[in-house]
């Protein structure tokens, strides 16, 4: 049994087929990234994967408990799967610690101190110890984004979904996040990542999923799919990076 | 046409470089300001010197207005938590996607802006305790509480409205990050949107509140004795308009102005960080 199951999942949005039979197993400790042309359904599969988006076929399972089943009892799985997002969404109204806090001590009632504690060693981990105490409109958009990193880790997720979270980032702050990320994977941490950035991709991934028009259209290792992709599919999305 | 067009935007052209160009308007507006000062400054001196009765102003300070006052300010007091706390469960209701409360809610709003503040007193005032055998309504003195539900029901509507505008002021993201730590919909709502929609409403409520205080004024009509009450009784005992007119402006105002430096203060104190990085 994997980590995190895609069985034959498919959504629409109104008449739009967004996601077509998709199949996806994300292994334990594995780092699974997810390409391809915009408009391919990749993030709308990651947000399928914590059901901000519902799903109208198939089956999504994190350990063997559906996530997409109607009773499941979404706010308790959702715990176990933080999500970064492209635009940070950090609480504008709390501090940068008090945003790592506030699911620790509100969902899963840890007492204040402790998950302060936790909290000032999440920053220190990201690189924020300083900031601890600045509000998100007082950090540069790489700070945003690895509070926003630090908060999905306070609730110690089985899995970390990474939704393009350098897509909105100045070029120049770009690698500070991905840096985060990249010691992440190297902790062990499952994550399953969509993203733009091909050296990342590269280096981190263990798979390389390319998603068009909504399917699956090859998975394979990094290593494969940079050099020698199994499909056209992949080599024509190859062709038109360089 | 075209032409017909530019010749007659060449004269407005040539009237505004002459007449109307930045630096003209500017002194206009300042010539504007100056003399309706002096008009006002004038028309309130020759008031204060020729109609108001000092004897009598002070007087009539004491019982009569610091009870009216006092009466004021606690049907505002009381109307305003009220009418918050019922306005943020109306402007919930307003963005709910479960259709009857969403029905319900646009309805009650509807409603209590659609129709006059003072027919619902009337309502409220005559109507409920018709309910009962005549003399037999158990509610003594029902003015006051009829006048503070009344308030209470027409505001909630407003602030329902400002505060439905709050929150959808607030980025989508928002919720979904909530969401997405685990946390449910009651928690997102009560820690992440509302705080911010509460901000993003916070000048529209401020500005419904000091209606509510001039609202109180209506009062007279069902009973209570309130600041018109409390002149038209003078008024007509002595026959003098302005010194009690005098005492009235200063009583609302003496509650509008601190009003409004209370909502300065929330305004301050919610720009998280502020808003420059």
């Amino acid at each position: 049994m994997s980590l995190l199951e895609f069985e034959k999942v498919n959504k629409y949005f109104g008449e739009t087929h967004v996601l077509k039979d998709v199949d996806l197993n994300v292994e334990e400790g594995e780092v699974c990234v997810i390409i391809g042309p915009s408009g391919s359904g990749k993030s709308t599969l990651l947000r399928c994967a914590n059901r901000l988006e519902e799903i109208q076929g198939g089956e999504i399972r994190l350990d063997g408990q559906s996530i997409s089943d109607p009773d499941a009892d979404i706010n308790r799985l959702r715990q176990r799967i933080g999500m970064v997002f492209q635009s940070f969404n950090l609480f504008p109204h709390k501090t940068a610690l008090e945003n790592v806090t506030l699911a620790p001590t509100k969902v899963k009632g840890k007492d204040a101190s402790s998950a302060k504690q936790e909290a000032k060693t999440l920053l220190d981990r990201v690189g924020l110890s300083a900031q601890s105490s600045s509000y998100p409109n007082q950090l540069s958009g790489g700070q945003q984004q690895r509070v926003a990193i630090a908060r999905a880790l306070a609730m110690n997720p089985r899995v970390m979904l990474f939704d393009e979270v350098t897509s909105a980032l100045d070029p120049e702050l770009v690698g500070e996040v991905l840096d985060v990320m990249h010691s992440l994977a190297e902790e062990g941490m499952t994550m399953l990542v969509v993203t733009h950035e091909m050296g990342f991709a590269r280096e981190v991934g263990d798979r390389i999923v390319l998603m068009a028009d909504g399917r699956v259209v090859e998975d394979s290792p990094p290593e494969v799919f940079f050099e020698n992709p199994k499909t056209d599919r992949g080599k024509q999305f190859l062709s038109k990076l360089l | 046409m075209a032409e017909s067009y530019s010749d007659g935007s060449a004269t407005d052209d040539d009237f505004q470089e002459q007449f109307l160009n930045d630096k003209t308007l500017k002194f206009a507006g300042a010539a504007i300001a100056t003399l309706f000062t002096l008009v006002v400054g004038l028309f309130i001196g020759a008031i204060i010197l020729t109609q108001v009765d000092f004897d009598l102003f002070v007087e009539i300070i004491y019982p009569q207005f610091v009870e009216a006052y006092l009466l004021v300010l606690g049907i505002f007091l009381a109307g305003s938590f009220l009418s918050i706390i019922a306005g943020i469960f109306v402007g919930l209701g307003r963005v709910s996607k479960t259709r009857i409360t969403n029905t319900v809610a646009s309805g009650y709003v509807e409603f209590f802006r659609g129709t006059p503040l003072l027919f619902q007193l009337i309502v409220i005032f005559f109507g409920i305790p018709a309910f009962w055998p005549p003399g037999q309504f158990p509610i003594p003195n029902w003015a006051i509480p009829a006048a503070i539900i009344g308030l209470t029901l027409n505001h909630a509507a407003y602030v329902g409205e400002a505060v439905r505008g709050g929150i959808n002021a607030v980025p989508e993201g928002q919720m979904e990050a909530a969401r997405s730590l685990g946390m449910s919909y009651v928690q997102a709502m009560r820690e992440v949107v509302l705080p911010q929609a509460w901000r993003n409403a916070l000048a529209a409520i401020g500005n419904d509140q000091v209606i509510l205080v001039k609202d109180t004024s209506l009062l007279t009509v069902i009973a209570v004795p309130e600041l018109i009450s409390a002149f038209r009784q003078i008024n007509s005992a002595t026959f003098d308009p302005w010194t009690p007119i005098l005492l009235v402006a200063i009583a609302y105002l003496g509650i509008t102005l601190p009003l409004g430096k209370v909502v300065r203060y929330l305004e301050a104190r919610s720009d998280w960080g502020g808003d420059r990085r």
